[in-house]
């Protein structure tokens, strides 16, 4: 009985809290999209600009982790019985690379753009002294370049 | 080609779906899982239970009556039930496997028949036992459990798995022990019907044995309300269900014409074992 009532507030809790960070992270990530939307991050490896123009190459890579909830590690235990999409996981992954691009863009600072984007997943933690906690890397990385006016 | 930066309006990335919806869905499917296997087994006694060979239900048996261990040396009770038994089985009740009479000491006032053609009476029930003929519907009753395979039936949806794992992995393999041992033996459960069935082919057996149907209905024993444990109480006269199957009895009794007659004692010396453990 009492494990029944851990087992529910967790769920519980991994609903309630989840969602609430969940939506406020799409509202951040929304908003810093809009922010920095003049600075172009593509994956061609060069653009059409003279060498002499361009002031300064460089690295630049943003990261993020983003962790499970309990409710969605449910959902997705539940999708393992059946198959099918794993929809609960979705957002998470969408999540990380958002924030990894936007914190790549924000590496950057005032370049003018970012050429020969790659985004890499990695899962962390992934049996770790077998307690399974579940979260994952996006990594974000690119050529920043900054064009002379 | 012009760059012009914007912001695509939609996510490709993530299914609208609400999570909550997708946990009813996920939830529910398993949920009808189980239930439809639930189910299944539940059908699965009912057509498998005319199908078990009787060297099957002996290695079925095997598994399950590991707990009661055979008499070394049967009391003289023991014995007298034995020979009823027998005779009963001889003349009037032919069943395709011999039946062994067990005496387990026990406060309960009950009898089981178990699969293998293992019959237990509880010394409780035999101290309640005041006429040969009494003792005699009652081995009759489980005979005819025995007779309509009851006793199979009665183990429920534990006999539809054992008998798979029996089946498909040998008599000596683990799941099958580990089912044997979780089923409660003094609380096989039969239907209402398998009851009425039961007492039926007791009264026909002895009034063939003895030509009378004395003591056809003494068997309820009347003990006060107290003792009975509940819908296990194979023979209580205070239970609501057993005044049913006393009625219908008497019924019977009367649309056939069985003469009554008069009963025969026990033995003397049936009396004179110490039956129960704890008195």
């Amino acid at each position: 009985m009492i494990d029944l009532i851990i087992f529910l507030s967790l769920i519980a809790l991994g609903y309630g809290a989840g969602t609430w960070a969940e939506k406020r992270h799409y509202r951040s990530i929304l908003k810093r999209e809009q922010a920095m939307l003049n600075l172009p991050a593509v994956s061609l490896k060069s653009v059409d600009i003279p060498d002499h123009k361009i002031r300064s190459a460089q690295m630049v890579y943003g990261s993020a982790v983003i962790s499970v909830d309990y409710f969605k590690r449910l959902l997705a235990g539940l999708r393992n019985v059946f198959g099918g999409r794993v929809k609960s996981y979705e957002s998470l992954v969408d999540r990380a690379r958002r924030e990894a691009l936007l914190r790549m863009k924000a590496m950057a600072g005032d370049a003018t753009v970012i050429v020969n984007v790659r985004i890499e997943t990695a899962t962390i933690g992934r049996q770790s002294a077998r307690k399974n906690i579940a979260c994952l890397e996006a990594m974000a990385y690119g050529t920043a370049l900054t064009v002379e006016e | 080609m012009k760059f012009t930066p914007r912001q695509t309006g939609i996510n490709v990335n993530v299914t609208p779906t609400h999570p909550l919806k997708e946990f009813a869905i996920l939830t529910g499917s398993l949920i009808a899982l189980a239930v439809v296997g639930y189910l299944a087994l539940g059908l699965a006694v009912d057509i498998i239970v005319p199908r078990i060979s009787i060297d099957l239900e002996k290695k079925l048996a095997g598994i399950i009556m590991q707990r009661f261990k055979t008499d070394e040396t049967p009391s003289p009770a023991n014995r007298y039930l034995q020979a009823l038994v027998d005779r009963l089985q001889q003349n009037c009740a032919p069943l395709p496997y011999p039946i062994i009479v067990h005496v387990e000491p026990s406060e309960a006032v009950n009898a089981a028949a178990l699969p293998g053609g293992q019959m237990v009476v509880f010394s409780g029930l035999l101290a309640e036992m005041r006429s040969e003929n009494e003792l005699a519907f009652v081995l009759a009753h489980e005979l005819g459990h025995y007779a309509h395979r009851d006793h199979l039936r009665g183990l429920g949806r534990a006999l539809a798995l054992m008998t798979a794992s029996t089946v498909l992995m040998g008599a000596d393999n683990s799941i099958s022990k580990m089912i044997g041992q979780g089923i409660t033996l003094t609380e096989l459960r039969f239907s209402r019907d398998q009851e009425t069935r039961a007492d039926e082919f007791a009264l026909e057996t002895v009034f063939c044995h003895y030509g009378n149907a004395a003591g056809a209905t003494d068997f309820f024993s009347e003990i006060p309300k107290s003792g009975d444990p509940g819908r296990f109480g194979h023979y209580f006269a205070s239970h609501p269900e057993n005044r049913r199957r006393i009625d219908h009895l008497v019924t019977l009794i009367r649309q056939r014409g069985y003469p009554l007659g008069a009963t025969r004692p026990l033995p003397a010396d049936f009396r004179k074992i110490p039956n129960t453990k704890g008195s």
